[in-house]
């Protein structure tokens, strides 16, 4: 197996639906969901690159790994859901703290999810079943968190993609917005990649042609 | 006792509480250390087999009610009580709607009909689980038995059970957890406590010990459920099986794979070969039964996993969470260290329905895992194991997600209409691993409620073998719809469901032939000779006594 160039990782809270939007993005449909457990690893050829895609376990019960799946991530995409003003909350609380570990000039995707609950509660048409939702969090608030991110990652505005381009809302139900939502993100994340490996080519050392000596304790007669 | 009574918005603390745990990383036997969090670890907590004094305070529940209290494990009238108890606390719930389709409203029919029930508390009262039923619904029916227990306790003795007519009430307290079963199945009381402490491994798997402990003694009111949000359905899993398919609970057993015993070694093998940093225990499964397992000499021999931990396990990686991608997550295995995570990769193999799980120490070794699996995968291609697997194990033709299994017909006895049979005569350095085999379910146990009926059939003989007062060693029993023999030897336990026609000669007849039959199969049916990583090749394996997978003292 090649390894992967960059990690990309989902983030969020518990059913904001990030497996589902994977899943849209991957399979093309909306299955049933199920609760993550853990985290689930994911290998997408993109361009020239391999990337490794993490989806990962909203619950609480998880968190403690959180900070393992984003070790040296290129892309973070925090996921909210935009008729759950507590969702966005949380990423702020729960979650941005994670990326700590990310790779120092990690991107970041805020994407509130489930729109299409949205647009429904707009119509008044929402089915037999779905309860027509009112929109609760304003794309507004998404922006001001991603620049609340970049401040707390200490980063410039200037230098980072602006937040028009890096908040997006989505429903992985009806696939509205989810191909854009990745492939914005795994496109840049392969600049990111190969500047990186242009910048830092004495730091990648060839393991294969490298291999100690196994005989170094052969002189030791245990 | 108020519902609303945390905060809505997890405290930063929360998350920390399982991050202290306890890692096993580096840790070659799990008494020695303490994990940085100062967290109890290895042996058990000392206090906890005793009770807590900080009871919970059944304040709103008037001293009057508790008055016709029953002694414990006396048979007793509370029924009644129970039952005015549980309506009174009707009005108190409003329009809560039920989740899973069921009211879950004390007073609602449907809820009262079950005939298991199944809740998980905290010792102050808060309703973390139910079976049925929306939990919030149930907050006065759970301070009841709240209180129930602690007026127990204040006079320093312990409820066990309480017998009211055809009801059971079955209580179990494991450190700030107290879990209830109310049931008016056939089940004993010790069935339906092996079930409660199931559920409450199940618990420990996903949180461990330590951790609910640690969250209980610093906020005595938490609400657990934060944390076990999604377990819920592995939960009800777990306790719908016990209806459908008892054998793995009631034998304290795996159910293996019927597989040729060259291909099995040639797996065994194979996983033995394919090591990574920090891994303990390799398993390969398909549809919640066991191919092969191998496990590391140094991290679990010693300490010897134990047969739930590993049917848990097996269990687990049944989830759908594990159906796509690669998934890498803690879990805690209880009989071995309630206080620690391990670390398991899972993965499905070559989009076959055959599960890989590799269970390892390390935290951060998911690529050396990954990489261990595909040389795995590649191993498995080259034998030709994934083609054999689908074909031995005969995937489609099963109703269950991909279950293999054999039909009873294999078996050659007319009459026989399906059985449980767990081998005692294994070999000594085998006796770790308890294993069990059963034909599939066919007609007419294919609906719902004849699988319940003999499910119950097969709960009530064994109750009756290994009744402690009056153990039997054969019965033959004539029911409504069949008729069973059960016998135990030192050799076997067998349980045997046959037609209703059947006289006592012929049911001896099917009996012997079915013994001759296993006999003759064993070595398919059965794992003969589990693998270990650090033995040498296994050409003397056989003769090693030392070989075996969860080698006992």
């Amino acid at each position: 197996m090649r390894r992967p160039d960059a990690k990309v990782v989902l983030l969020g809270g518990a059913s904001v639906g990030k497996t589902s939007l994977l899943r849209r993005y991957t399979e093309r449909r909306f299955p049933d969901s199920v609760s993550t457990v853990g985290g689930a690893f994911y290998l997408k050829p993109w361009r020239s690159l391999h990337l490794s895609l993490w989806d990962t376990a909203g619950r609480e019960q998880f968190h403690g790994l959180g900070s393992m799946y984003c070790r040296g991530a290129a892309a973070v995409i925090l996921t909210y859901d935009v008729t759950h003003p507590q969702s966005l909350v949380e990423l702020e609380d729960r979650f941005l703290g994670l990326t700590d570990s990310a790779s120092k000039d990690c991107l970041f995707a805020i994407v509130g999810n489930k729109v299409d609950l949205m647009e429904q509660g707009r119509e008044g048409n929402g089915g037999p079943h779905a309860c027509p939702r009112s929109r609760e969090v304003l794309r507004e608030d998404a922006v001001a968190l991603y620049k609340k991110i970049l401040r707390y990652r200490m980063l410039d505005e200037k230098d980072m993609p602006p937040a028009e381009q890096m908040c997006f809302e989505t429903s992985a139900k009806t696939g509205y917005n989810v191909d854009l939502l990745f492939e914005t993100v795994f496109d840049m994340v392969v600049p990111m990649v190969l500047q990186h490996k242009a910048e830092e080519p004495v730091e990648t050392v060839d393991i294969t042609s490298q291999k100690p000596p196994k005989h170094t304790r052969s002189g030791c007669c245990t | 006792m108020e519902a609303g009574g945390d905060a809505a918005a997890p405290a930063p603390g929360d998350a920390q509480d399982l991050e202290d745990t306890q890692d096993l990383e580096g840790t070659q036997f799990p008494s020695e250390e303490t994990g940085d969090g100062g967290v109890l670890s290895g042996p058990l907590d000392p206090g906890d087999g005793e009770l807590e004094e900080t009871g919970p305070k059944a304040e709103d529940e008037p001293p009057s009610r508790l008055s016709p209290l029953p002694q414990p494990e006396v048979p007793s009238s509370t029924c009644e009580h129970w039952n005015s108890a549980a309506s009174d606390s009707s009005p108190i719930h409003g329009p809560e709607s039920g989740c899973g389709g069921q009211g879950g409203d004390p007073s609602d029919e449907d809820w009262r009909n079950q005939r298991k029930h199944v809740f998980v508390l905290s010792e102050a009262g808060k309703p973390i689980y139910s079976r049925y039923g929306s939990v919030e619904a149930l907050s006065a029916t759970m301070g009841v038995m709240t209180a129930l227990v602690s007026f127990v306790q204040t006079a320093g003795d312990n409820i066990r059970a309480i017998y009211a007519e055809d009801h059971k009430l079955v209580f179990l307290q494991q450190g700030p957890l107290l879990l209830v079963a109310m049931s008016r199945t056939p089940q004993s009381a010790a069935q339906l406590r092996g079930e409660l402490l199931a559920v409450h491994a199940q618990i420990v798997s996903t949180l461990t010990r330590a951790s609910v402990a640690r969250i209980f003694a610093h906020k005595q009111n938490y609400d657990l459920r934060r944390l076990l949000a999604g377990s819920e359905r592995t939960l009800d899993r777990l306790l719908d099986n016990v209806e459908r398919d008892p054998g793995a609970l009631l034998l304290g057993a795996v159910r293996c794979v019927p597989l040729a015993r060259p291909l099995r070694d040639a797996l065994g093998t194979l996983l033995r070969r394919c090591t990574a940093p920090g891994l303990a225990l390799s398993v390969l499964a398909v549809g919640g039964r066991l191919i092969t397992a191998a496990q590391e000499r140094n991290v679990l021999a010693e300490c010897r996993l134990d047969p739930a931990d590993l049917q848990l396990l097996l269990d687990w990686v049944g989830a759908p969470a594990f159906a796509a991608g690669e998934a890498w997550a803690p879990v805690c295995l209880p009989r071995f260290n309630p206080d620690g995570f391990f670390y398991a990769y899972v993965a499905r193999l070559d989009s076959m329905p055959v599960c890989l799980l590799l269970l390892g120490t390390h935290r951060e070794a998911f690529h050396a895992m990954a990489a261990c699996r595909r040389l795995v995968e590649d191993g498995m291609r080259s034998l030709g194991a994934l083609r054999a697997l689908g074909e031995a194990a005969n995937f489609s033709s099963s109703q269950e997600a991909s279950a293999p299994a054999y039909s009873v017909q294999a078996v050659g006895a007319p009459g026989l209409r399906h059985f449980l049979y767990k081998p005692l005569d294994i070999p000594d350095h085998h006796r770790q691993l308890p294993q069990f085999t059963s034909p599939e379910l066919e007609a007419p146990y294919n609906r719902e409620e004849e699988r319940q009926r003999l499910s119950d059939l097969y709960h009530r003989l064994h109750a009756r073998l290994h009744s402690t007062s009056r153990p039997l060693r054969l019965i033959y029993h004539v029911a409504e719809k069949e008729t069973l023999l059960a016998w135990v030897t030192s050799k076997f336990e067998l349980y045997t469901c046959l037609s209703p026609l059947v006289t006592k000669a012929g049911a001896i007849l099917v009996v012997t032939k079915l013994l001759r039959w296993v006999k003759k199969e064993e070595d398919r049916l059965f794992i003969r000779c589990p693998p270990k990583y650090s033995t040498p090749p296994a050409s003397s394996a056989d003769q090693a006594p030392h070989n075996g997978l969860f080698t006992g003292l």
